[in-house]
C-alpha cells in the first residue's frame, strides 16, 4: 500500500478513512467502528491540535503498549509530509527470515534433520514384539518414529490427549464437592416449605492452573524437538492456559503460534519467526530471559512449570541452578522432562542437569508418547 | 493542546495527581465519548489513582470491583440474601400464601444485595466503576465483562432486565499479568502507564510530600530510579516512592545516609532477594552514583 499523505484525500472524513487503512496495513487492528469512532472524537473538538488529536487516536487505534511505535508511524507518515523510520518489529520479523533459516527450521519441523538426513527407521517399534502397531507406536522412541507412522502417532495422541483431558476433569468434579446453592435450594424447596429437603450443591470452579512449558530446541535435541512441538500444540486445546517457549541460544515465546487452528499453519509460522533452531544452547542464559521478561507476570501459585530439554547445556551450569531456582520460587511444581531419560543406562551426568535435580518436584522422560501422556498424573495433583 | 486538556490538567493538579497532556487527553476523550479506558501498566503507577481522581472531579461515587483469579459474575453483580430468605420463608409460614406469592415474594428487590456491577448500572447519578487488575480474573468473567461494557444492562431471571440509567464511567485496570481479549480491548480506549520520568516522579513527590525537603527529595527519587534499572523482582513504583519518602519523614531522617538507607529499605522493596541483592550491589556505591 502506498503511504499516503492525507492532503490526497477530499473531505476530513475521507482521510481519516485513509488512516485507518494505513494503520490497518501496518497491522493494527483497526476497522470502520474505529474510523467512525474518529469523526465522533473530532467533533469532539479533538482535532484542532495535532499532539491531542493524536494521543487521542492512538488510545482509540491501540491495543497494546507494542503498536505504539506503528501508531507514531503511521500518524506521522500520514498527517506530516516529513517520513520518519520505525522499528516496524512485526513486518521486519517476517522479512527477516531468509532462505537458510526458513529451510533449517522447516526442514527440522518436517521430521528431517538440519542436513537434510532422514530420520532412522522404526527399527524400535518393530522390536516391540507381538504388540499392536499403535502400542508399539506409543512405546517407540521419537528418534525413531518414520513419516509415516509419524501421521498415525499425531492420530493416537490426539485421541490420547483427548482422554486425558476428560480424565483430569473428570477428577477434579470427583474429588472436590462443591458447598452448598442455597440459592436452588431454596427455590428447589419452596414446595415444602420451611423444610429443606434436597440440598443442592454447587459444583465446584475447576481450578484453572496455568502451564509453561519451555522446550529446548537446540541441536542435541533435533529428533525430539518436533514431537514434543507438536504435543505441546495439542496440549493447548485441551488446557486453556497455556503459555509456550522455545529456546537454545536465546528464548522465543511462541504462545501465539500455537494457538493456531492447523498445526501445519502453527509450523509454518513458527518457522518464519523461530530463528533459534537447531543452535547451540545456553540453557542458563535463555531461563535467565524467562525470568526477566515473563516469569513475574506468568508464574504463581498455580502454575505448573514444564522443561522439556536434554539438559546439555554450554553456557554456564551456576547460572542455570540460580535461574532454575528463581522458577521453584514462584511456581506451584517444576517438572523436567528430558527425553534422553528414556534412553537405556542413561544417568544426569551433566553437571547442569545434575545441579537442578534437588530442585524439581519431578523428573520424567518425555522420549516417546505413552512416557508424555505420565504428564496426566503430574497436572492431576497439581 | 486544547483548552479542556489544559483545564483538566490543572484540575488533577489541584487535587494531587501530576498528569501529562497524552493522560489528560486520553482521561477528557474517556469523559467524552463515555467510552471504557483501560490503562495497563506495572504496580504502583497511578492507575487506580486515576480513576479516584476522576470520580473526586466530577463528584461522584466511587465504585470499585477489584478482580481476582475464580470471581465470578455473581460475586460481582449480586447476591440473593439467603438468611433473610429463609427467614421470610419461615414468617410466611402459616399465612396462606401460594408457591408462586411465596417466591414472588422473596425474589423481590428487598432481598436482593447489590454488588459493584449491578450498584454500577442502577445508580442514580453517573458513577465511576473502577474494574480493578481484570487480568487476575478468568477469561470467562473477561467475556461477561464485553456484554456489560456493550450493552449497560444486566439481566436478574427473577426480576428481568435492569438498564443502566446513567452510563458509568469506566475505568479497567491491568498490571499486565496476561493479555486481555482482544474483544474486551476493542471496546475500551487504551492507555500504557509507565514509571515516570525523574523529573515527573520529583514534582510527584514535592506535590504529595511538600513537607520532604528538597535535597532529600532529589536524591530520593535518583536512589528509586537507580533501583528500577536494575533487575528487581518487583521494581518500586510511584506508591513505594511515596511511602519511603514518609517513612524518612516520620522517622525525622535529615540526611539519605547509608544507615538510614538500609534500615527503612522495606519501604520500597518488598522481597528478601530484592533487598539483599541491593545490598550486594553496595548502598554506598549507589549513592555514589546517583551522586548523592
Amino acid at each position: 500500500m502506498r503511504e499516503d499523505h492525507f492532503t490526497n484525500y477530499q473531505s476530513f472524513q475521507e482521510a481519516l478513512t485513509g488512516f485507518t487503512s494505513l494503520c490497518r496495513h501496518h497491522e493494527l487492528k483497526v476497522g470502520l467502528s474505529h474510523t467512525q469512532e474518529a469523526i465522533d472524537l473530532a467533533s469532539h473538538g479533538f482535532a484542532k491540535d495535532q499532539a491531542t488529536f493524536q494521543y487521542a487516536l492512538k488510545a482509540l487505534y491501540c491495543t497494546r503498549e507494542e503498536e505504539f511505535d506503528a501508531f507514531s508511524y503511521c500518524f506521522r507518515t500520514f498527517w506530516n509530509k516529513k517520513k520518519h523510520r520505525y522499528n516496524h518489529t512485526i513486518s521486519k520479523s517476517k522479512t527477516k527470515t531468509n532462505a537458510g533459516k526458513t529451510n533449517k527450521a522447516s526442514l527440522v519441523m518436517a521430521g528431517f534433520s538440519p542436513k537434510g538426513e532422514k530420520k532412522e527407521p522404526n527399527e524400535e517399534a518393530k522390536q516391540v514384539t507381538g504388540a499392536s502397531k499403535i502400542e508399539a507406536l506409543k512405546k517407540t522412541d521419537f528418534r525413531h518414529v518414520s513419516q509415516m507412522d509419524a501421521t498415525l502417532l499425531d492420530q493416537i495422541a490426539e485421541q490420547l490427549l483427548r482422554q486425558l483431558n476428560h480424565r483430569l476433569k473428570r477428577k477434579m468434579r470427583v474429588a472436590k464437592n462443591g458447598p452448598i446453592d442455597l440459592r436452588k435450594t431454596i427455590r428447589k424447596n419452596l414446595s415444602h416449605g420451611e423444610e429443606l429437603i434436597h440440598l443442592i450443591k454447587k459444583n465446584r470452579k475447576k481450578d484453572r492452573f496455568r502451564v509453561i512449558l519451555l522446550l529446548d530446541v537446540s541441536g542435541s535435541m533435533d529428533k525430539y524437538s518436533f514431537f514434543l512441538l507438536k504435543f505441546i500444540w495439542s496440549l493447548k486445546s485441551h488446557l486453556k492456559n497455556i503459555e509456550a517457549f522455545v529456546f537454545s541460544t536465546n528464548l522465543i515465546r511462541i504462545t501465539e503460534f500455537i494457538h493456531q487452528d492447523q498445526i501445519e499453519k502453527a509450523m509454518d509460522d513458527l518457522s518464519l519467526h523461530a530463528n533459534n533452531w537447531s543452535g547451540g544452547t545456553k540453557i542458563g542464559e535463555c531461563l535467565k530471559s524467562f525470568n526477566d521478561l515473563y516469569a513475574k507476570r506468568m508464574l504463581n501459585g498455580k502454575s505448573i512449570t514444564i522443561i522439556l530439554s536434554d539438559g546439555l547445556d554450554d553456557g554456564n551450569t551456576g547460572q542455570m541452578r540460580s535461574e532454575i531456582d528463581k522458577i521453584k520460587m514462584r511456581t506451584n511444581k517444576l517438572v523436567w522432562l528430558n527425553p534422553l531419560k528414556g534412553t537405556q543406562g542413561y544417568a544426569p551426568t551433566a553437571q547442569g542437569m545434575q545441579s537442578v535435580l534437588p530442585l524439581l518436584d519431578n523428573f520424567e522422560t518425555a522420549h516417546n508418547l505413552e512416557s508424555l501422556l505420565e504428564l496426566e498424573n503430574i497436572l492431576a495433583h497439581a | 493542546m486544547i483548552p479542556q486538556v489544559q483545564q483538566l490538567i490543572e484540575d488533577f493538579d489541584r487535587l494531587g495527581y501530576v498528569v501529562e497532556e497524552e493522560l489528560a487527553t486520553v482521561l477528557l476523550l474517556t469523559l467524552n465519548l463515555n467510552k471504557p479506558l483501560l490503562l495497563e501498566g506495572p504496580p504502583g503507577v497511578g492507575k487506580t489513582e486515576a480513576a479516584h481522581i476522576i470520580s473526586s472531579l466530577k463528584n461522584t461515587e466511587l465504585i470499585r470491583l477489584q478482580c481476582y483469579e475464580g470471581l465470578d459474575a455473581h460475586s460481582a453483580i449480586y447476591e440473593w440474601n439467603y438468611q433473610k430468605q429463609l427467614l421470610a420463608i419461615k414468617l410466611a409460614e402459616n399465612e396462606k400464601l401460594s408457591t408462586e406469592q411465596k417466591e414472588a415474594h422473596i425474589f423481590s428487590e428487598e432481598f436482593l444485595m447489590k454488588r459493584p456491577l449491578l450498584k454500577a448500572i442502577s445508580s442514580e447519578q453517573q458513577p465511576v466503576l473502577l474494574i480493578d487488575e481484570i487480568d487476575r480474573a478468568d477469561e470467562e468473567f473477561e467475556a461477561f465483562l464485553l456484554e456489560l461494557l456493550s450493552d449497560f444492562q444486566i439481566s436478574i431471571p427473577e426480576l428481568g432486565t435492569i438498564k443502566a440509567k446513567h452510563k458509568p464511567i469506566v475505568i479497567l485496570t491491568s498490571n499486565r499479568t496476561r493479555e486481555l481479549s482482544d474483544a474486551l480491548k476493542r471496546r475500551c480506549l487504551y492507555h500504557w502507564i509507565d514509571y515516570p520520568n525523574f523529573q515527573k516522579e520529583l514534582n510527584i513527590l514535592r506535590k504529595r510530600v511538600p513537607q520532604f525537603e528538597e535535597t532529600l527529595a532529589v536524591q530520593l527519587v535518583r536512589f528509586v530510579h537507580y533501583l528500577r534499572e536494575m533487575k528487581l523482582q518487583k521494581a518500586p513504583g510511584i506508591a513505594e516512592t511515596l511511602d519511603w519518602a514518609n517513612g524518612l519523614l516520620a522517622l525525622q531522617f535529615k540526611s539519605f545516609s547509608e544507615n538510614d538507607i538500609e534500615k527503612t529499605l522495606g519501604c520500597i522493596l518488598k522481597s528478601d532477594p530484592d533487598i539483599n541483592l541491593v545490598k550486594r550491589e553496595g548502598i554506598a556505591t549507589i549513592l555514589e552514583d546517583i551522586g548523592a
